[in-house]
């Protein structure tokens, strides 16, 4: 292997910043709680990134068994921030796993993204807001075409994540029937139990993540599923869709509050250093949260033939749009699926002998 | 508060370790008036505790002992030991500062140092000397070879018995003393206040003081100080002779998490030292010291360092993240090894010393508008070529209150110091 030392300047690009000033004591790694024998990190993968090995990095599943605790960064000798470097090599990977290279274009020119984010929602808005036929079916045949884009999305990330992990290095598919390595997985996805492991737990960022996560993906399938239908059906304070859009979405308002507010305080190294579109992020989340509230409480006090309802609805359907089709498949969205997948894979690796 | 005395000097050194001295010898050899002000009952500083200084393992009471002893027969040099400086302040024609003797409970100028008292005494302590490893009594000598030897009486620990009291041929002991105030004139003065090292529970990773095998790297000189608590090498919990022993470089220096991220200049150098002394008294231990970087920087350090290898002491590029115990208190370092592939790793030790950095030993110096720099160290103006200096005229410092260094350095500095004094008192308008 040629060390390549400009693969670091490249890293950096993604937000990693001081990392070389790393002179490998390894303190790092030795103190984080989630570091293991067969997953050790962050001073393996810094060293990986200072020699240039940009084959072990995209082959590597320790950038997502990392939960960001701050504990490598609060104690590094050096002040070379390794939390922060593993964020951005999550940030690296994902635009690296990313078969259309959209992903690293936005991470390096954030501002693109966030103009096209805008311009989507603005184009799309004004686009509802003089519709004049039936806005519902119209909304209907947008929701109904999410799924496939996000899936295809999903599919061709799922795929290069496992080719570049597992296929190019046992140069075969591997597969794990192993009930406890899908049990382990499931819980993992679900409960996020990884952020208990941390010396001192920081049992805000787990709610609040938590929250975010179970209110989205739950927002995902409400409206992927089309089922709501704001201009049609008036809702009541007990239908099932209700509770399910009232849980959803304080979920998201609730965490997204929390981990905006942390973002802007910056107590804890988690969230001291924000790529901006780490706010994309959050403040999309954010805004799919309040619209959805705003147009379902609307329909429930004024009915769906009520003009407010109508702007409210054309509104949450614009920012959805943007989400969809700009923030989704370009951003660290797709770590939902990443980290249990990581954990999957690594009792896979474990019951292959696959090192 | 009892009596009140005054002194003129030429110069008010304050602090008596090693540059202490040197300086209070230097200016006294040319001529000139010294005060030395102790705080501790004796004189001789940290560097009469050690046990050997690197890179010669000199002895270091061989070293220290003369120039105690030479101080204190010195004509022109008078010491006050077990006296706080309160404060010291800057007038026209010099400097005024404000002394605290306090109570050895003793008649110093009856005394003839016959330690009955000692004998007597029924209540034992922790020794400070000995930094909590071994015991002394309530009314002791500060150590064997410590200057004046005169006993102090632990006031809040003596259960007033009297057993030293009846003792005493020369019926000296005095429970009734009080604090003395001491006024001092001085035209200069030097600041030698040294060091204290980090504290043990600086880190909240390394076992907060908790944990009775890691001692610090001043209680391994006592372990290994011929005239230590043991007279040998124990560790702690057990008394047991250690197989393993390791050392945690830069536990207290080099990490802006506890506040220090500067290099203490030493660690290194004496850990090396004490492995190198361990491995000659208990030549069947395994010896490893866990390093960042060995920072061998004097002359002779690196052949010092390289005889350290060939001898077999184990030197392991990992910095100790942290520190636990198991059931028996033998102590578990969680390090990543670089050697045999990169990966998290539990190792075991009979008994671990903390390589602590060295710290200022006092947050404010007397009141004086010293300029300090960011880490508490007096700050000169002046560092490359006149490190003495402190930017007050007639205030000058030595040793590490200046910031980290070894003992030649202290020495050298103490010297420039002492020279800048004389320079001073030589040319400067004061009467």
């Amino acid at each position: 292997m040629k060390v390549n030392t400009k693969f670091i300047k490249e890293v950096k690009k993604y937000g990693a910043f001081d990392i070389s000033a790393c002179f490998n004591c390894g303190n790092c790694t030795a103190v984080c709680p989630l570091s293991a024998e067969d997953v050790s990190f962050p001073r393996k993968m810094i060293r990986y990134a200072q020699v240039g090995a940009e084959k072990e990095i995209e082959a590597s599943l320790e950038p997502w068994m990392c939960y960001y605790c701050g504990e490598c960064s609060d104690t590094c000798p050096r002040q070379a921030y390794p939390g922060e470097f593993m964020m951005s090599l999550r940030r690296y990977l994902i635009s690296k796993y990313d078969v259309t290279g959209i992903s690293a274009f936005f991470y390096k020119f954030p501002w693109v993204q966030n103009l096209l984010t805008i311009a989507i929602f603005a184009v799309s808005l004004i686009f509802f807001l003089s519709y004049t036929g039936d806005f519902q079916e119209l909304a209907e045949k947008i929701e109904m075409a999410f799924p496939a884009y996000v899936t295809l999305a999903i599919i061709a990330y799922v795929f290069m994540f496992y080719k570049k992990t597992i296929m190019d290095k046992a140069g075969k598919m591997l597969i794990s029937f192993d009930f406890k390595n899908i049990w382990e997985t499931l819980i993992h996805g679900l409960t996020q139990k990884n952020f208990s492991s941390c010396s001192d737990t920081d049992w805000t960022r787990w709610i609040a993540h938590l929250l975010v996560m179970s209110g989205y993906t739950l927002t995902l399938i409400i409206s992927n599923l089309h089922l709501l239908e704001p201009l049609r059906i008036h809702y009541g304070l007990f239908d099932i869709s209700t509770l399910l859009v009232f849980y959803a979405t304080f979920a998201i308002l609730a965490g997204g509050f929390v981990m905006m507010f942390r973002r802007v305080v910056k107590q804890v190294q988690s969230s001291s250093f924000s790529h901006s579109t780490d706010w994309l992020f959050v403040v999309m989340l954010f805004l799919i949260g309040l619209s959805t509230f705003a147009t379902h409480t609307a329909n429930m006090a004024l009915g769906p033939d009520s003009d407010t309802v109508s702007i409210l609805y054309k509104f949450n359907i614009a920012v959805e749009m943007a989400w969809i089709v700009i923030v989704v498949p370009f951003t660290k969205w797709i770590h939902i699926f990443f980290r249990p997948m990581a954990i999957y894979l690594r009792n896979l690796k474990k019951e292959k002998q696959l090192v | 508060m009892n009596g009140k005395t005054e002194h003129n000097c030429d110069t008010l050194i304050v602090g008596s370790g090693i540059a202490g001295m040197q300086a209070a010898l230097d200016i006294g050899d040319a001529g000139f008036n010294v005060i030395m002000v102790e705080k501790s009952p004796s004189i001789g500083g940290k560097m009469i505790s050690l046990s050997k200084v690197f890179p010669t393992l000199d002895c270091a009471s061989c070293i220290t002992t003369p120039k105690m002893a030479a101080s204190s027969h010195h004509p022109r040099v008078q010491m006050m030991t077990y006296t706080e400086v309160k404060n010291i302040s800057k007038k026209a024609d010099g400097f005024e500062a404000l002394l605290i003797k306090k109570p050895r409970f003793v008649i110093e100028s009856e005394c003839i140092s016959c330690r009955k008292c000692e004998e007597a005494c029924p209540v034992y302590l922790e020794d400070e000397f000995e930094y909590g490893l071994g015991v002394k009594k309530a009314i002791s000598i500060p150590f064997t070879n410590a200057i004046p030897q005169f006993p102090v009486l632990d006031e809040e620990k003596c259960i007033r018995c009297g057993a030293c009291a009846r003792v005493c041929p020369k019926d000296c002991i005095d429970y009734l003393q009080k604090p003395e105030e001491i006024t001092v004139k001085a035209k200069s003065v030097i600041i030698a206040t040294g060091y204290e090292i980090t504290p043990m529970d600086a880190k909240k990773e390394y076992g907060e003081n908790k944990l009775i095998n890691v001692i610090s790297s001043l209680q391994a000189e006592r372990l290994l100080a011929p005239h230590g608590p043991y007279g040998k090498v124990l560790r702690p919990s057990d008394g047991k002779i250690p197989d393993s022993i390791a050392y945690v470089q830069c536990a207290g220096s080099r990490d802006e998490s506890i506040g220090v991220p500067y290099c203490s200049r030493v660690c290194c150098m004496y850990a090396i030292k004490q492995a190198m002394l361990l491995s000659g008294s208990l030549p069947l231990s395994e010896i490893t010291i866990y390093y960042m970087d060995i920072r061998a920087f004097g002359k002779g350090y690196e052949q010092f360092y390289n005889q350290a290898r060939a001898m077999g002491i184990n030197f392991v590029k990992a910095k100790v993240a942290k520190i636990s115990e198991d059931s028996q208190h033998n102590v578990i370092l969680r390090i990543d090894r670089q050697e045999e592939g990169s990966k998290p790793q539990e190792v075991k030790h009979d008994l671990v010393v903390l390589s602590q950095g060295l710290i200022p030993s006092r947050k404010e110096f007397f009141g004086l508008d010293v300029k300090l720099n960011e880490y508490g160290f007096i700050d000169s103006p002046a560092k490359t070529f006149s490190p003495a200096l402190t930017g007050i005229d007639g205030l000058f410092v030595a040793g590490v209150a200046s910031g980290p260094k070894d003992i030649p350095d202290t020495i050298m500095e103490a010297g420039s110091a002492a020279m800048e004094a004389l320079n001073y008192l030589k040319t400067a308008k004061i009467s």
